[in-house]
């Protein structure tokens, strides 16, 4: 009996197949122009992917192998050793125990940076784009000017207010620094995505007497979801990524793991173990990689939201 | 109760302190993370916790003359202790915010001034005050060899009396099959490849009035420079299409796998030596460049934080008495790869580099300061770059080249 169910689907499926409109394709020709596309994809794709190879087959290397000289040699012995150094041995001053050190503060560094800076610019653009906000346009212009203000030029005055209020050379000095430097860009990204909410849905909430935090909470958040996810992916990328903020707020012991790579790699006179240098900077390149990897998908869905909206 | 606190405490005293001195937290600001560096480092903080007090580490590398960094902490109120730097610069702006200390009163009670090499007592100073403690000391231009090359190819190195007999040898060092020279064409080692040519060649007069504090551009048409740079397009010769922007420590490994006989680089060299497994004076041989009338002296420093509590100023006074002990001079240099900065350091920890070294040091006339100790830093630069362009084009003569630092002085200093 369930055979015969199993066929007769079948046979419905290819009949379902031959009655779809056929339109027959045309025999692709490799013409000379497709040839150049892909010769120049092809470069572009070695571009990007000869120096990664050649930093993950060193990472792998013994020094030994590396003194030889053959840059693109497939590793002797695989030894995964400077990993191993990297991760648990590997000297920032006198402390020799790893990047892992500079791992967990970057993770404390990360987790309030990413609340202070989201939260704080999304409320503002949700102000900013729904509520009759005086002086608005002043605002945002005068956001999009500071969008263009280079970080090092501020940085002596934002050392001086940090200290003046109590923050400077903790964790919470480096968030509020990253909530600060982000704003501008994040309220106008925030902004321009509220923007689009049709003006009944906000005419509807507040007729039902929603108070401003009411209305975010219930009705403007849930609809966030997309552009949530594009604004963490920027901001841990960046707060990640980040050397001098890092350096600059985070005092003896809020150093993140950039500076750790630093001292690994900057070395005036001594042996330069490539191997270690390689394995430290994978290391330290791998957590926005697997975030990008684990919600990418939803990041484009995010873009491309905006772009079918706008 | 109260005997059980006592002996508590007691215990405590006699476990953490030396009779008299208070113990302190240090918090000791550096950019050194490499293996020989960290050993050294710790050479120090087993000093400085022997005298009671405590080590607080703070490492961030940086290759600027400024030393952002330190000035961030500064100006944020969490400045460290003491803090590894040789640019006076710096000094000048930390005096300016009343963080100067100056230790020439301290230097004169403890008797160490006639300890210490002439260059290193000048280095030390920043407008006539000691302000520096001197930690390590390297040459910016040494020959190192390798010893077998030099069997191999009927060679003695050490026997060279000027740089003529040495370029005379190089035909022989080619027909054996190996390169006489290995140079790295980098503006970096270029640029430390010249000045330590015009001390060794031009000499110390020379040499003090152009890379020091007061530029002479007479000393520019001197002929001892004209030979200087004479001699530097002979190295620049030796630069094959392979040198380019080569590093300074791939540049050794030709010479210790035995591809080339010889390099003249500063002498932090001796690290890639000593990490390759080689031993100086066997494997590896260290003389100057032949024929110097002067070496130039690098010094790494520490400078001390003033405007502090008492108890704190003498701890790091403490520090200070630590890295300038010649016992531990000599434990520090052989960790570091480097040669004390102290005279009298005990001979057995000295290897035969260093020997050298500080039997060349042992004369006053024959030691000149890097230039970043000195020099304006946009004048080095500029030589930095007519050199430069001076070794990458063979058709630019020497001429052109004194020409274009003398419109750069006018320009600059003028």
């Amino acid at each position: 009996m369930s055979d015969l169910t199993i066929a007769q689907k079948a046979v419905g499926g290819e009949i379902a197949v031959r009655s779809a409109p056929y339109f027959p394709r045309r025999r692709k020709r490799i013409t000379g122009r497709s040839i150049a596309i892909l010769v120049f994809l092809t470069i572009c794709a070695l571009f990007f992917a000869i120096p990664l190879y050649v930093v993950v087959v060193t990472s792998f290397k013994s020094m030994a192998q590396i003194r030889e000289g053959a840059m693109f040699a497939l590793p002797g012995p695989w030894t995964i050793e400077a990993w191993d150094y990297a991760w648990n041995r590997a000297c920032s001053g006198i402390n020799c125990n790893g990047l892992k050190v500079g791992f967990w503060n970057s993770v404390a560094i990360l987790i309030p940076s990413l609340i202070l800076s989201i939260s704080l610019s999304m409320v503002t653009g949700y102000a900013l784009a729904l509520w009759n906000v005086r002086w608005a346009g002043t605002f945002l212009f005068l956001l999009f000017i500071c969008a263009f203000v280079p970080f090092q030029i501020i940085m002596f005055p934002l050392i001086s207010m940090t200290s003046t209020l109590k923050v400077y050379g903790s964790v919470w000095g480096v968030a509020i620094v990253h909530a600060v430097l982000a704003m501008p860009v994040l309220v106008l990204i925030f902004r321009n995505y509220y923007k689009d909410i049709p003006q009944e849905i906000m005419s509807a909430a507040i007729m039902d007497s929603g108070s401003f935090w009411r209305i975010f909470v219930e009705i403007i958040l849930p609809m966030s979801g997309n552009i949530l996810i594009v604004i963490l992916i920027l901001q841990i990328t960046s707060i990640w990524n980040d050397y001098l903020i890092g350096v600059t707020f985070g005092g003896f012991n809020g150093q993140p793991m950039t500076v750790n790579l630093a001292n690994l790699i900057t070395i005036s006179t001594g042996t330069v173990a490539y191997n270690q240098n390689m394995a430290a900077a994978l290391l330290t390149a791998i957590p926005p990689l697997v975030i990008y990897f684990l919600v990418g998908k939803l990041f484009v869905q995010g873009i491309t939201a905006g772009a079918i909206k706008g | 109760m109260r005997t059980r606190i006592a002996l508590l405490a007691a215990g405590l005293l006699s476990g953490t302190c030396v009779p008299g001195a208070l113990a302190v937290d240090l918090v000791v600001y550096h950019s050194w993370s490499a293996a020989p560096e960290v050993a050294a480092l710790n050479v120090l903080r087993a000093g400085l916790e022997e005298k009671g007090h405590t080590w607080t580490d703070i490492a961030i590398p940086h290759n600027t003359g400024s030393n952002v960094n330190l000035m961030s902490l500064v100006t944020g109120g969490q400045p460290p202790n003491v803090f590894m730097e040789s640019n006076p610069g710096v000094y000048r702006d930390l005096a300016g915010m009343g963080f100067g200390a100056t230790l020439t009163d301290w230097y004169e009670e403890n008797g160490i001034l006639e300890h210490l090499p002439a260059s290193v007592a000048a280095s030390i100073r920043v407008d006539d005050e000691i302000v520096k403690v001197p930690t390590a000391l390297h040459i910016d231009g040494m020959l190192y060899y390798n010893m077998e090359v030099a069997e191999a190819a009927g060679v003695d190195p050490a026997a060279w009396t000027s740089l003529e007999e040495m370029f005379a040898d190089f035909d022989a060092i080619r027909e054996a099959g190996y390169d006489p020279l290995a140079v790295g064409s980098q503006p970096f080692q270029v640029g430390y490849l010249m000045h330590a040519l015009t001390a060794a060649i031009a000499g110390p007069d020379v040499y003090t009035r152009i890379y020091g504090a007061e530029v002479d551009p007479a000393a520019l048409d001197d002929p001892g420079f004209r030979q200087t740079l004479e001699t530097l397009r002979l190295f620049a010769n030796e630069a094959g299409p392979e040198a380019q922007n080569r590093p300074w420590n791939e540049t050794t490994n030709e010479v210790i796998t035995g591809n080339a006989l010889m390099q003249i680089h500063g002498d932090w060299m001796k690290g890639e030596w000593l990490a390759a497994g080689k031993t100086p004076g066997t494997d590896f041989g260290c003389i100057e460049i032949p024929g110097a009338q002067a070496v130039v002296v690098t010094v790494d420093a520490w400078g001390m934080l003033g405007g502090v509590p008492d108890d704190v100023m003498q701890a790091e006074l403490d520090f200070a008495s630590v890295v300038l002990d010649p016992e531990i001079q000599g434990a520090f240099s052989a960790e570091k790869g480097s040669t004390p900065v102290r005279l009298d350091a005990p001979e057995g920890s000295l290897d035969a580099c260093s020997q050298n070294v500080l039997q060349i040091l042992s004369d006053e006339a024959r030691q000149v300061q890097n230039p970043h100790n000195t020099a304006d830093a946009d004048w080095q630069n500029s030589i930095w770059d007519v050199v430069f362009n001076f070794w990458s084009e063979p058709n630019m003569t020497v001429d052109e080249a004194i020409e274009q630092m003398k419109s750069n002085y006018d320009t600059i200093l003028g």
